[in-house]
C-alpha cells in the first residue's frame, strides 16, 4: 500500500476512536451469558471473566429488612473512576439485575428498584479504569417475596 | 413515564420513573401473561450520553430510576429512553431546572 495512503487511513481510524466510545454499549447483546447464570459467581464470570474483586471502595445502601420483595430501593455508590458497575443477587432465577457503562465524567451513584424472591445477597462489582475490580456484598432480607410469589 | 432533573453545584440529579410492568420469565408464567421488561435505558444532552443501563426481568413494577451527572447546564434538555424486551421505546425530554 502507498505509504501516503497508509498514514491516511491511521488518521481515519484515530478519528473514528472517539465515536465509537460515545457508542452505547448493550450488555445483554454483548455478554448474552452473563444474563442467564443463576449464580452471582458465574454472572461475573460472563461479564468479565475471571475476577479476583477486592471488598472496598464501594458503597451499597439498602433496607436491612425489606417488607416487600417486589420493590427494593437500591443504592450503588462508589468514588472509583470505573468503566462499568454490575448489580448481582442470589435469590432469584438468574443472577444479573442491572449494569452500567460509566460515561466520561460520570459518578457512580445509581438508585434502582428491584425485585427479590427471598432473602439473599446483593453484590455490586464496579470495574475500574484501572484494570482491577471492586466489590461490595450486602445482605437483604425479604418477608415478603417480589418476583410473583 | 416521569423525568425530572436538577441542577445543584454542577452536578444534574435526574428521577426518571418509568411505567412499565416488568414481568420476568417466571413471573409470566404465574400470572399467564407475556415476559416483556426494559432492556435499556439511555440518558443523554445534546449528542453524549450521560447515563447508560442494561436491566433484567428482576426490576420492580414501575421502576424508579436515580443518577447524577456533571457537565450540563441550567436550560439543557435531557432525553431518556428505554427500550424493553418486545423492542418497544419510550422517549421522553426533560428540561435540566
Amino acid at each position: 500500500m502507498d505509504r501516503r495512503k497508509f498514514l491516511g487511513l491511521g488518521l481515519a481510524t484515530l478519528a473514528l476512536v472517539p465515536m465509537t466510545n460515545l457508542k452505547a454499549v448493550d450488555f445483554r447483546a454483548e455478554k448474552p451469558d452473563a444474563w442467564k447464570s443463576t449464580a452471582p459467581a458465574d454472572a461475573i464470570k460472563g461479564l468479565y471473566g475471571d475476577i479476583k474483586p477486592e471488598e472496598k471502595g464501594v458503597k451499597i445502601k439498602a433496607p436491612k429488612l425489606a417488607e416487600n420483595g417486589g420493590k427494593i430501593p437500591v443504592v450503588i455508590k462508589s468514588d472509583i473512576e470505573a468503566k462499568s458497575v454490575a448489580l448481582l443477587q442470589d435469590s432469584n432465577p438468574r443472577s444479573l439485575v442491572a449494569a452500567w457503562t460509566i460515561p466520561e465524567g460520570g459518578i457512580i451513584d445509581f438508585s434502582v428498584t428491584m425485585k427479590m424472591k427471598k432473602s439473599g445477597k446483593i453484590t455490586a462489582i464496579v470495574e475500574g479504569k484501572d484494570g482491577k475490580f471492586y466489590s461490595k456484598v450486602l445482605p437483604i432480607e425479604v418477608s415478603k417475596g417480589g418476583c410473583g410469589g | 413515564m416521569k423525568v425530572k432533573a436538577k441542577l445543584k453545584d454542577d452536578i444534574v440529579k435526574v428521577k426518571v420513573l418509568a411505567k412499565h410492568q416488568n414481568i420476568g420469565p417466571e413471573e409470566a408464567k404465574k400470572k399467564e401473561k407475556e415476559a416483556n421488561f426494559i432492556t435499556t435505558v439511555i440518558a443523554k444532552v445534546g449528542d453524549k450520553v450521560v447515563y447508560e443501563m442494561s436491566g433484567s426481568g428482576f426490576m420492580s413494577k414501575n421502576p424508579l430510576y436515580k443518577f447524577k451527572f456533571k457537565g450540563a447546564k441550567k436550560g439543557d434538555e435531557l432525553e431518556v429512553t428505554w427500550t424493553d424486551l418486545k423492542g418497544n421505546t419510550k422517549t421522553k425530554k426533560a428540561k435540566i431546572k
